[in-house]
């Protein structure tokens, strides 16, 4: 299967989930790339584009809940840092996703 | 271009977002209609053979119904494999887990092959297909 291909299919899968939730691509373009990669890489091995940068606990419950894009699980903690966690997905009015530090939601006062 | 372009459905058969399956010289193929824009694929799916206009149809992707694996219907290119199914937390009954362990094995060899594409035009109301 060619990676190109279905980082195209997922852009066009994903946008559709996040715009209505007031989300959009990071502007970074190469980060963008990067991450679709890496979920293109995640799919081909367990089936699911799971967040590059969160760790699978093989426990589906909770696995389920870091599927790209995972934002209805993290809608507090993400609204809070106005960008997913890995940065995939930033809030429509960004437009310098680097000025958005990684925070936790320990970081940010919810847990 | 083929020369061999046959009438397979007419234009206002199928809705923009549909499949129709036609049989064109013995061959099973699903007419899509993306908009607007028209494209002939295989019906059966490069993963299983499922019958593809079960499934479903998002621009120019299409998600078996079965398995859900996906392909670009402009390029036939296969994009996904199966989603794995959720089973649940309970262990099955015994000759059904001997089953799917079964079943299992022989899935564990299946590939999720590109599917077919055919050549379309659109012509006084009716979609051609080169079969």
């Amino acid at each position: 299967m060619d990676a190109e291909s279905r980082k195209k299919a997922l852009h066009y899968f994903f946008d559709k989930v996040v715009d209505p939730l007031g989300f959009k691509f990071t502007p970074d373009v190469e980060l963008m790339d990067f991450l679709l990669e890496q979920e293109v890489m995640l799919e081909g091995k367990h089936g699911i584009p799971f967040c590059p940068c969160q760790p699978l606990r093989h426990d589906r419950a909770r696995d389920m809940q870091i599927v790209c894009p995972c934002i209805p699980f993290h809608r507090k903690h993400f609204d809070a840092i106005r960008r997913c966690w890995c940065g995939l997905f930033v809030h429509k009015d960004v437009i310098d996703p680097d000025s958005l530090p990684q925070l936790s939601p320990k970081d940010v006062g919810l847990e | 271009m083929s020369d061999k372009f046959v009438r397979a459905i007419r234009i206002d058969e199928i809705a923009p977002g549909g499949m129709k399956t036609v049989e064109i010289d013995g061959r099973e193929i699903v007419i899509c209609n993306s908009g607007g824009a028209y494209y002939a694929v295989q019906r059966r799916c490069g993963h299983m053979n499922a019958a593809l206009e079960l499934g479903t149809l998002d621009g120019q992707y299409l998600t078996c119904g079965m398995h859900c694996a996906q392909f670009d219907i402009v390029t036939g290119q296969a994009l996904s494999g199966p989603v794995p199914a959720d089973l649940g937390n309970e262990s099955p009954p015994p000759k059904l887990a001997e089953f799917l362990q079964h079943a299992g094995m022989q899935m564990k060899h299946v590939r999720t092959e590109s599917i077919r594409t055919y050549e379309t035009k659109l012509e006084a109301g009716w979609v051609l297909v080169a079969p």
